[in-house]
């Protein structure tokens, strides 16, 4: 049963397995669904869905797959009335009617359906045919059509999908760019334990003292191991100019997740105006003066400073090229882009995250700038799986 | 058993979603995962299912220390050998060693029990996948006395995570989720009146204005959850403010908002 819409929710990007799927199958079987849509939908979701991130996509999957049964829900007030009388105690039918081998084709029903609304005068209950409770019919409520529609009673069809169409949980998606918190549970992937690295043994080890321990007969052997320590470096460098002042609160989340992660070796903030040339600023008011030489910087930090810098790489082509484009400070000799060379030869892991990312688009004439520094340095969207990527990226071995 | 359905409790108010997955949960034997916003009461749902069924509550707190055997048992070594060494009695007895964590004692226990496995992101990335087979089986292995501890009745096992850490998808396979969003106005009042008996009805109004107001504010970085507003109640009942004034005077902010620079964002929007 809804084999079909398994698949619609795969297509929709949901992950599920086996055996969520034979756990929803089994969850059905037993009635948890109380056959209604709400109840179905509120089912699905707790078992197939594992994340809110994925909610609004479970959503447009649900309405995409039962859409249709949505429309038919408009009845001529006088049947719904009837239908409203309260459920019949089914112990009292016949058991052998609840038989039904025959495939029922979803469009049949409901195209029957519309017919029976327009055809039928008035109550029935326990026939075969008319819209009505109890009964074998397709249309009603408490009945046993298998590939029936159920109409009014405990239906939550209604309230479902009002749920779905609010799709509140538009706003948890993974592709939405994103906030602090999510940002922080990024960044918490950016590790490296000092276990593989070359520090002092300092730790207690007790598995291996208890070990060392028996061997020696019963007395005290200490052993010591290699704290496991974090030994990430990070350089992040904000652009601070113009174009950017969309997306302060977002850099500032940024800025404020890299803090708050607190388990890195070390962190080093600065800011650039646009592009970055033979200075690096201090502060995001990036005044003049207020600045370090970018020989300073390669100077007081190791090539194993992994290095994100956000920024929209939207220049005009002569601040990128001309070796006299700063025109807020000097250019002391070179052009932006080729201090962004030396930028990155210094530096094997850098990553350019930007919240207005046009990838491929990116080969349009006025995107000249951030082509150019895609090639330099590997460019991400500034959303969730824009970062993860990017974390990726300054973590993989090469 | 199967009559027993999850309304919710006197000092909990539970969504129909809520309700539903707690259901769930217990029909299929599987454990239920709820994330949320901090405040929205993941770890009071517990404690509500425990006093609504009647039924013993086992809280495992996972610390970023905790591993999956410390929640099973743990074989105290370093005291077998410090009694070895000074003659004790009874060291031959490895069982006397052997000390169950929370989920062997929520095993080991006579009627069915519900084990809270609280904040479980705040451990190893791999922690959950170690408790896989535990948590399906309801059972695991002592080697050290060969004695194998299984659930008589399967513990209802309810789980929390603040989304620090993803989970692994084996993990996630095996669970009921469940989302709590943060309540909307008119449940609020319901979770409000459940902790206050005599709420002056002006007050709550303005207090519940000005707290929605502030949640609002898209600069506000750490927004006060349910537990901020309950204690800001508190403080407005026993301070004796004018509801009228709430919105201007803000009393007590520090006990909404928690950071400085919220609190100059707030101030500087009053009005």
């Amino acid at each position: 049963m809804f084999t079909d819409f398994l698949y619609v929710c795969r297509d929709k990007g949901l992950k599920i397995s086996m055996t969520e799927w034979i756990t929803f199958m089994d969850a059905l079987d037993r009635g948890l669904a109380k056959s209604s849509l709400e109840g179905m939908y509120n089912l699905g979701r707790m078992i197939l869905v594992k994340t809110e991130s994925d909610y609004d996509k479970f959503d447009i999957a649900f309405m995409e797959y039962f859409k249709n049964i949505h429309a038919e829900e408009q009845l001529p007030a006088d049947i719904l009335k009837f239908l409203d009388k309260g459920e019949m105690d089914t112990s009292k039918l016949n058991k052998d009617i609840y038989s039904f081998d025959r495939q029922v084709d979803m469009n049949e029903t409901k195209r029957m359906f519309r017919e029976r609304v327009t055809e039928q005068k008035e109550e029935h209950n326990g026939g075969n045919y008319w819209i009505g409770t109890s009964g074998g019919s397709a249309f009603g409520h408490d009945g046993r059509n298998p590939g029936g529609l159920r109409v009014s009673g405990q239906t939550g069809m209604r309230s479902a999908f009002q749920v779905m169409g609010e799709r509140k949980y538009a706003d948890f998606r993974h592709d939405k760019t994103l906030d602090i918190r999510q940002f922080q549970v990024a960044f918490r992937k950016l590790r490296q334990f000092s276990a593989r690295l070359d520090v002092a043994k300092t730790e207690l080890d007790l598995d291996k003292t208890i070990d060392s321990t028996c061997n020696n007969g019963g007395y005290l052997q200490l052993e010591f191991d290699k704290p496991r320590k974090n030994s990430v470096k990070l350089l992040l460098l904000f652009d601070c100019g113009g174009t950017m002042m969309p997306f302060a609160e977002m850099c500032n989340d940024l800025f404020q997740a890299v803090h708050k992660a607190n388990h890195f070796k070390d962190v080093k903030t600065y800011y650039f105006h646009n592009c970055i040339y033979s200075k690096v600023y201090k502060d995001a008011e990036c005044e003049y003066g207020n600045w370090i030489d970018l020989d300073d910087l390669f100077r007081h930090t190791d090539k194993d400073y992994k290095v994100i810098i956000v920024g929209d790489a939207q220049m005009a082509p002569e601040e990128l090229f001309d070796i006299n484009g700063n025109y807020r400070g000097p250019n002391d000799g070179r052009s932006g882009y080729e201090w962004n060379k030396m930028f990155r030869e210094k530096y094997k892991k850098a990553v350019w995250l930007n919240p207005r990312f046009h990838g491929k688009l990116n080969s349009l004439a006025w995107m000249e700038s951030e082509r150019t520094l895609g090639e330099i340095y590997d460019m991400y969207p500034l959303t969730v799986d824009g970062l993860k990527e990017a974390i990726t990226k300054l973590m993989a071995p090469r | 058993m199967s009559d027993m359905k999850f309304t919710g409790s006197k000092q909990y108010v539970a969504s129909p979603e809520l309700m539903a997955a707690v259901d769930v949960a217990r029909t299929l034997e599987k454990p239920l995962l709820i994330k949320g916003e901090p405040g929205t009461g993941k770890t009071m749902l517990a404690e509500a299912i425990s006093q609504a069924f009647g039924m013993k509550l086992f809280i495992w707190n996972i610390k970023s220390t905790t591993k999956a055997q410390d929640g099973l048992y743990v074989y105290d070594t370093i005291q077998r050998l410090y009694d070895s060494q000074f003659g004790e009695e009874g060291v031959d007895d490895i069982a006397r060693y052997i000390k169950l964590g929370k989920l062997g004692e929520a095993f080991k226990s006579e009627e069915q029990v519900i084990l809270l496995i609280d904040e479980i992101d705040k451990a190893d990335i791999e922690f959950p996948n170690d408790l896989l087979w535990e948590l399906d089986k309801m059972e695991f292995y002592i080697h050290e006395t060969k004695e194998t501890v299984r659930a008589k009745t399967r513990p209802i096992v309810i789980i929390t995570s603040n989304a620090e850490k993803e989970l692994p998808d084996a993990f996630l396979r095996r669970c009921i989720f469940h989302y709590i969003s943060f309540p909307e106005k008119e449940e609020m009042e319901e979770i409000v009146n459940v902790h206050f008996e005599h709420m002056d009805e002006n007050l709550l109004k303005h207090a519940m204005d000005t707290f929605y107001w502030i949640r609002s504010i898209k600069e506000v970085r750490k927004k006060p959850s349910t537990s901020e507003l309950i204690d800001w109640l508190n403080a407005l009942m026993v301070g004796g403010m004018e509801p009228e004034t709430l919105r201007e005077k803000l009393p007590y902010l520090g006990v909404l908002i928690k950071k400085d620079e919220d609190i100059e964002t707030v101030k500087k929007r009053r009005i």
